[in-house]
């Protein structure tokens, strides 16, 4: 278990789009290590056939809304925290168009 | 130049269809799911990502899937549960998408439907729910983001690889769209993005067991598109492994996600499938599962409306409608119910079918109307056939009645008929005898023949007396006096 | 003034004895003379506050009816929304966020007439256990300048604590409001999860999220959790249960009840903790309960559990962080990319980072099955070993941490800092009610606490529990030597 090494955080920074400092990524790589070995404890525990808790409250199921149509957020409040707006839309930098997963 | 043997190898294709329910409200958020909208005007704390906003999901949707899986004969699940899969893209307002990853909704089922006049099986692997995203316009300096779509409710119907040939694509999720049509259970418009479909698509030798790489098709945005994409891509794919005979199937044929170029008719890719996409579903903790009935089930099962296939079988086996004829009104929902309704006032439904799906879509066609949308009441067209029937007019006369309707939609067209004096046939025997006088006097050739035994030289005369009364003359008087002529 | 509690606050205010816009008034004056020790506020509703205590006065003088909180100054955790009000989550990221819309937690607590006075400092986005991960400024023990108040919601506890205000919100994902109540030495109440609405809480980790109080008393968490505990359309995972008369449930005696102790898993405990926690129990034997040991031992997983499942789930909700929307968009970014990547690198701190970084690797491709899903697995068993504990007791009581409050920057390597919420985890991870109370103090004069566990849906059991302990000991009136005037 746990071989995690330089590689896989720099993959990780990239899944999580985070930029680091060399300086950060040597106190990241460090942190991730201990926790990651730490956590290793947790493979003596025989979990043969247990299922896994996908829900704390076990009973709660169906929780559904009515189709009503509420309240709506207004184009002004949403566009006052934008950083960055035009024309009613969110501003962005250009993007490859059609590259949408 | 190498000879390519395109018979010699067979396309495997399987789709990805996206359909968009049509609730009023989103999937997790009571925003209004409507199209065309100012942007950023149908939006929500919730389906704009707000932080300390939650999804509640939508009662209809979850109908309307289970609607559509009773429909494709598809195992209802009993438990089925939502996950988060992971990317980052500006149109997703959280960077993950909630849709169902290992228990979806659906799982199974099948449709049908006819190609090259044979009905063929296509099998779908699974169908789930998930929110849909925002959209991005694009700009040459930036893009902007509207988030009015992000949220609506989408099933996707996942098939397997199951159809070889463009055409059974299209047949399969032409099937796909009737069905929604008829639960009303999406608009189904492919322009405006209510139905997309990404495509499969790999090729093999006949009689190779094991499936090439595939690759992914996006962007086709109507059926003759996705033809033609589709076509192209298979022509693609056996040129290249018929020019790399040798070489490593992956390293032909790249796997990715391609377009289709509109002008240069051919895909193009957009991007390679990384080795690195990693979507980290996991359970999304915030929405309880979905756990249903049997009775839930049964009950949406027992409360179905007609279905395309069921409307088919009553089409050719009760009414006698010609197959094509039957797929096309079947095919096309707005139509069809059109058809029902006029059928409610006339019984020839084979000529109501053709005055319909010839005459008056051909009229209309250039309005770029469809017909419930051109205002003609379908009760005047079952009238106009019925006038035909009767005898009261000619189908020449009705033609040019339905020219006038066309013009006057909200006309009834015994009034059309009323007004034009021309429009009256003549019944009137003193009238029509000096006609065929006139027609067997000028054809002797043609009396020899049809003493001869030839049918078709008595059609001829009538078709000529038509023509000197311009269409107005009764066809069964026309007969009845040249038949007593010449015998 | 400041002695009172937020239940005898609101009786002097209905008698007359008090206006809203005097205890506004004196609130206002403790804060801006008091926090500047402290730095428990990151933001103060004065104008808010008075302008809810003047129609508050109002109401009154016009014999109208006011809510059960009436003339209670609230402190929210600057992770709560309040409509049009800044919600930092003591984030660069977000310093200039201004909610949209109300948390319901805060609709309800309006409805009632509390009066929300201020938002309160925290761990960045509630992670860390001191306090000092917020962007902003470091908060600090009342007790004790140079220490921790304890952490995520370190803000919340100082400002009760320090009498600042009566009632203070926090969230507890994993141990949240438990820990610093007890550095605080005060009442600090997670209750069971789903209990309280998290609709307008930004979320950290989703499954394990709660709202819950910071008080004086035993007596003001339950009133706040009559006003609180209602069902929300906007939560799917909101209890629906009717509302229940917290207050009055206070009042039944401990004689013949069974305590658990799980005496095996806290073996570990240092000395002074251990005597501190016999003592207590000591205290419940007296009021007749029995105690029972149980086996709790799957816990020593906790720790691990908690930084592999709350950290994939907050990876996912911190995703949303990424400068487009809202909040910071780095200015040196000029590509799509370099919006992301810089955004987040300019206003995440590091713990943030670590901790998105770990949640997304435990739920990536090829480790997911050996972190995600086997703790998600051992999470099942712990469920089920707590729920067998259950069948032989009425309530669990554990200390609520090994120690009284740490030094400030005492702790740097964050595996120890993790370690401090060890006993605490088991409600978050299970969903349980839990309580920590002040149970004493240690030779340095720092607060200790006692934390008491109930089944799911058992939070009016936890509270009595809690109540009947406040009742036999006088730890809860001690308030901290500079903030007695």
């Amino acid at each position: 278990m746990n071989h995690f090494d330089e590689n896989d955080l720099a993959k990780l920074t990239k899944l999580c789009r985070i930029e680091c400092t060399e300086e950060e990524k040597k106190e990241f790589f460090k942190s991730l290590k201990n926790v990651l070995a730490y956590v290793d404890q947790l493979q003596q525990i025989d979990t043969e056939g247990v299922p896994p808790c996908n829900q704390v409250l076990e009973t709660l199921k169906n929780v559904m809304r009515e189709d009503i149509i509420g309240d709506i957020l207004p184009r002004e409040l949403f566009l006052a925290n934008a950083p960055s707006h035009v024309g009613g839309m969110i501003r962005v930098p250009p993007v490859i168009k059609f590259n949408s997963p | 130049m190498v000879d390519i043997h395109y018979d010699q190898w067979e396309p495997v294709i399987g789709l990805e269809i996206h359909v968009q329910l049509n609730t009023r409200s989103k999937l997790f958020s009571a925003a209004p799911n409507r199209f065309g909208d100012e942007p950023n005007t149908n939006i929500s704390d919730v389906c704009t990502g707000q932080p300390g906003t939650l999804p509640v999901l939508n009662k209809e949707a979850v109908r309307k899937a289970v609607q559509f899986g009773c429909a494709i004969n598809a195992n209802i699940a009993h438990f089925s549960k939502f996950d988060r899969k992971s990317y980052f893209y500006p149109d997703s307002p959280r960077n993950f998408q909630i849709t169902q990853f290992d228990q979806p909704i659906l799982i199974g089922g099948a449709v049908s439907a006819l190609v090259g006049g044979q009905i063929k099986h296509f099998s779908i692997h699974h169908g789930h729910i998930e929110d849909d995203t925002g959209m991005l316009k694009h700009f040459s300096s930036f893009a902007g983001v509207d988030y009015n779509r992000a949220g609506v409710p989408l099933i996707e119907i996942v098939s397997d690889p199951c159809m070889t040939s463009p055409k059974e694509a299209t047949a399969y999720a032409m099937a796909i769209k009737a069905i929604m049509e008829y639960l009303d259970a999406s608009d189904c418009n492919m322009e405006e993005g209510s139905l997309r479909i990404d495509a499969n698509i790999s090729v093999r030798l006949k009689n190779e067991k094991t499936l090439r790489p595939k690759v992914e098709i996006k962007n086709m945005n109507s059926f003759y598109n996705m033809e033609l994409a589709i076509e192209s891509e298979i022509r693609r794919q056996v040129r290249a492994y018929t020019l790399n005979p040798h070489g490593d199937y992956g390293a032909i044929i790249q796997k990715g996600t391609y377009r289709f170029d509109l002008e240069k008719k051919e895909t193009v890719m957009m991007r390679e499938k990384e080795a690195a996409e990693d979507y980290r579903y996991f359970p999304e903790p915030d929405l309880p599962p979905i756990v249903l009935t049997a009775s839930y089930i049964d009950e949406i099962r027992r409360t179905l409306p007609e279905l395309p296939h069921q409307r088919y079988h009553r089409y050719s086996a009760e009414l006698q409608l010609p197959e094509a004829a039957a797929i096309l009104l079947v095919n096309d929902k707005s139509l069809s119910d059109y058809f029902e309704e006029a059928l409610k006032l006339c019984s020839n439904a084979k000529s109501l079918c053709n005055w319909l799906s010839v005459e008056f879509v051909g009229r209309l066609k250039d309005t770029g109307k469809t017909l419930r949308q051109s205002e003609i009441k379908p009760q005047q067209v079952a009238k106009l056939v019925n006038m035909i029937d009767k005898g009261v007019i000619t189908g020449k006369i009705a033609k040019s009645v339905a020219d006038i309707m066309v013009l006057n939609p909200g006309k009834d067209c015994e009034e059309i008929v009323k007004e034009n004096p021309d429009f009256k046939p003549v019944h009137d025997s003193s009238a029509i005898e000096p006609l065929v006088d006139q027609v067997l006097l000028q054809n002797p050739q043609s009396i020899a023949d049809f003493k001869a035994g030839k049918s078709r030289a008595f059609d001829f005369l009538v078709g000529q007396v038509m023509k000197l009364s311009k269409g107005k003359a009764s066809p069964e008087m026309v007969n009845k006096i040249l038949t007593q002529k010449l015998q | 003034m400041y002695q009172l509690s937020a239940t005898s606050l609101h009786e002097l205010f209905k008698k007359g004895e008090l206006t809203a816009v005097q205890i506004v008034e004196d609130t206002l004056k403790r804060i801006a003379h008091h926090d500047p020790k402290i730095g428990a506020f990151l933001s103060v509703l004065s104008e808010r506050a008075l302008d809810k205590a003047k129609a508050l006065d109002q109401k009154r003088k016009d014999g109208k009816h006011t809510g059960k909180l009436a003339g209670v100054p609230i402190c929210l955790k600057d992770n709560i929304h309040i409509k049009g009000e800044l919600t930092t989550c003591a984030s660069r990221f977000l310093s200039n966020y201004r909610a949209t819309f109300d948390a319901t937690v805060t609709r309800l607590l309006e409805e009632e007439d509390g009066i929300l006075i201020g938002k309160s400092n925290l761990d960045e986005f509630a992670m860390g256990s001191s306090t000092e991960n917020s962007a902003f400024h470091v908060t600090k023990n009342p007790w004790n300048l140079a220490y921790s108040p304890g952490g995520s919601s370190g803000g919340s506890a100082a400002a009760v604590a320090a009498r600042l205000c009566p009632i203070a919100l926090g969230s507890d994902t994993g141990g949240s409001i438990r820990l610093p109540a007890s550095f605080c030495g005060i009442v600090g109440f997670k209750p069971t999860y789903g209990r309280i609405s998290r609709y307008g809480l930004v979320a950290f980790g989703s499954s394990f999220d709660q709202i819950g109080p910071f008080t004086t008393t035993v007596e003001d968490a339950a009133l706040f959790l009559e006003v609180a505990s209602r069902r929300c359309e906007h939560d799917s995972t909101c209890l629906k249960l009717p509302p229940e008369h917290y207050v009055q449930k206070l009042k039944s005696s401990l004689q013949g009840t069974k305590i658990g102790v799980p005496w095996h898993f806290l073996e570990d405990l240092p000395p002074e903790a251990k005597k501190n926690f016999h003592e207590s129990i000591d205290v419940f034997k007296k009021l007749g309960a029995s105690i029972v040991e149980v086996d709790l031992d799957l816990l020593k997983t906790s720790v691990a559990l908690y930084y592999i499942l709350s950290t994939a789930e907050a990876s996912t909700n911190l995703a949303r962080f990424d400068g487009i929307r809202y909040g910071l968009r780095s200015a040196r970014a000029a590509t799509l990319d370099e919006v992301y990547d810089f955004s987040k690198q300019e206003g995440f701190g590091k713990e943030v980072k670590k901790r998105i970084l770990l949640g997304t690797y435990v739920l990536s491709s090829g480790y997911q099955s050996d972190y995600y899903q086997k703790a998600q697995k051992v999470r099942t068993l712990v469920i089920a070993q707590v729920r067998k504990a259950f069948e032989s007791c009425d309530i669990v009581a554990m200390p609520t941490s090994l120690s009284s409050a740490f030094p400030l920057a005492s702790i740097q390597e964050p595996l120890q800092m993790y370690l401090q919420d060890i006993y605490m985890i088991c409600a978050n991870l299970v969903g349980l009610p839990a309580i920590s109370i002040p149970s004493g103090f240690d030779k340095e004069k720092r607060p200790l606490g006692i934390q008491l566990l109930g089944p799911q849906m058992h939070d009016a059991d936890v509270l009595r529990f809690a109540h009947a302990f406040e009742k036999s000991t006088d730890f809860h009136r001690a308030i901290p030597p500079l903030f007695r005037e």
